[in-house]
């Protein structure tokens, strides 16, 4: 195995998962190249959007700037964890009854986000909203739906309606 | 981006030694968002990259010793730094820049060591430190050195630190009884690299003393090359009372002694007036406690 290539091993979703990788890859090269997931996907390619989103041992990176080498050893979760045959959560649900979308390319990193968010401050007000989310882009520009749908995502956790 | 070889060795000074040679295209590697930019922009194309994520733990660290003062691993991130109940209780202003310090998953993963070595002017902690009085401690293979932070910076880019010297840990004198604001000017979006940083640590007489400025550190960013101290506007309040007068003083000696350079955020002659509303906002936000 030359340098400039490893294998890595980790955990995708809940399941241990190994794949070989020129170290100058990134997560969602890692992701869309070895596992063909799609729900990360690089738009700015600068840290800026969100769109890459992805947890790595629990906390939300930009896949478009860290290195898929690092994930070694690591838990990654994407949008498509239990996606399959399960039901939505709070937040997908609240997403899609505040019309928090048009083409969705940004969705999976909002939705992401807002689990982080709501994990940490369960009750956010509309500024811890506008912070926590201002590294997400949406060009769509349905800012105020997303905002209201964070407030919906919460209030259905609370009521403990969906995870 | 082109292939690299990616090293990752155990101790910070086993790392330094891998980058004595002083070769251009070897590499550290931190939190890595800003070395992920330049190696996508290809303005950087490293041959090797000596990854510090592996490095003994206490560089991580985040602790206040006896004296209060915080001591801080360079591995820390920005987020763990945004947490700490330590630095939110000795120097509340750090904890207040980093809230709208780039955005939650760059501060995930973006380090201190990183954010201080990248040199780049328009960066919100500097200022911050500088004004506060904190300096880093380095590790290379001669041992290493301290370095207050205000001598850290050598231009646009560029750091006084030789080669195979990392950034060990930065030491930054407790807040209290010190009042401190950093305000920052976007022209653009709220989250857009800053036109203009102004970083305030006033040292103020209580109410009862007549409420004078004895002691006042003045930094400012993103106009200048470097973060540059303000001798002269510092001159203006020191044993000062503040109100409008001296506010306007110590602003027009900020706007003749600044170096200040335009670029896409706006031009030298409107970054010298933001320098002059921003001076007194800052000031007025540390006495107020809010900044
Ligand atoms: C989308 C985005 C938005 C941003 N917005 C802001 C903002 O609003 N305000 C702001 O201040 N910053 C902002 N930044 C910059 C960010 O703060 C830096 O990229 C980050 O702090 C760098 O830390 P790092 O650990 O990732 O550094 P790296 O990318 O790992 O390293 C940066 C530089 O330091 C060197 N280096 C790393 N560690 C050490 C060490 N211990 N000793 C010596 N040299 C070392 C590296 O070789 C490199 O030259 C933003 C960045 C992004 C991607
Ligand atoms: S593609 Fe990664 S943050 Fe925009
Ligand atoms: S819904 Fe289209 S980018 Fe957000």
């Amino acid at each position: 195995m030359s340098t400039v290539q490893r294998t890595i091993r980790f955990t995708l979703n809940g399941e241990a998962v190994a794949a070989d990788v020129p170290t100058h890859w990134n997560v969602v090269e890692l992701l869309q190249n070895r596992f063909g997931l799609f729900g990360a996907r690089e738009s700015c390619g600068q840290g800026l959007c969100g769109c890459c989103t992805v947890l790595v041992n629990g906390n939300a990176v930009s896949g478009c700037l860290y290195l898929a080498a690092f994930v070694h050893g690591a838990e990654v979760t994407t949008i498509e964890h239990g996606a399959a045959g399960r039901e939505l959560d709070a937040v997908q649900q609240a997403f899609i009854e505040a019309g928090a979308f048009q083409c969705g390319f940004c969705t999976p990193g909002f939705v992401l986000m807002t689990r982080q968010l709501l994990d940490e401050k369960p009750d956010p007000t509309e500024d811890d909203i506008r912070h926590y989310l201002s590294g997400n882009l949406c060009r769509c520009a349905a800012y105020p739906e997303i905002v209201a749908a964070v407030k919906l995502a919460a209030q259905k956790r609370r009521a403990g309606q969906g995870r | 981006m082109t292939p690299f070889e990616l090293l990752e060795p155990r101790t910070l000074r086993e790392a330094a030694a891998l980058l004595a040679s002083g070769d251009a295209t070897v590499r550290p590697f931190a939190g890595g968002t800003a070395v992920m930019l330049m190696m996508k922009m290809g303005v950087l194309r490293p041959t090797r990259l000596v990854s510090l994520r592996a490095v003994e733990k206490q560089y991580s660290g985040i602790g206040a010793g006896a004296d209060g003062a915080l001591r801080i691993g360079a591995m820390a991130t920005l987020s763990a730094l945004e947490r700490s109940p330590v630095i939110r209780n000795e120097a509340p202003v750090i904890a207040r820049t980093l809230r709208t310090l780039s955005n939650v998953r760059v501060r995930n993963v973006a380090t201190v060591g990183g954010h201080l070595a990248h040199a780049d002017p328009h960066m919100d902690l500097p200022p911050v430190l500088i004004a506060l009085g904190a300096s880093v401690t380095t590790v290379d293979a001669a041992g290493g050195r301290t370095i207050p932070l205000e001598k850290l910076y050598s231009g646009y880019l560029e750091t006084s630190l030789g080669r195979g010297e990392l950034i060990a840990e930065v030491s930054v004198p407790r807040q209290a009884p010190r009042r401190a604001a950093y305000l920052k000017c976007t022209t653009r979006s709220a989250d857009d690299w800053p036109a203009l940083g102004v970083a305030v640590v006033l040292d103020t007489l209580r109410e009862t003393e007549g409420a004078a400025v004895r002691e006042a550190r003045i930094v400012i960013s993103a106009a200048t090359d470097t973060p540059t101290r303000l001798a002269k506007a510092e001159a203006v309040l020191r044993g000062a009372r503040v109100d409008d007068a001296v506010l306007q003083r110590a602003g027009d000696a900020a706007a003749s002694e600044a170096s200040v350079i335009g670029d896409a955020h706006g031009s030298a002659a409107y970054k010298r007036e933001l320098l002059r509303v921003y001076l007194a906002r800052a000031v007025r936000a540390a006495l107020a406690g809010e900044g």
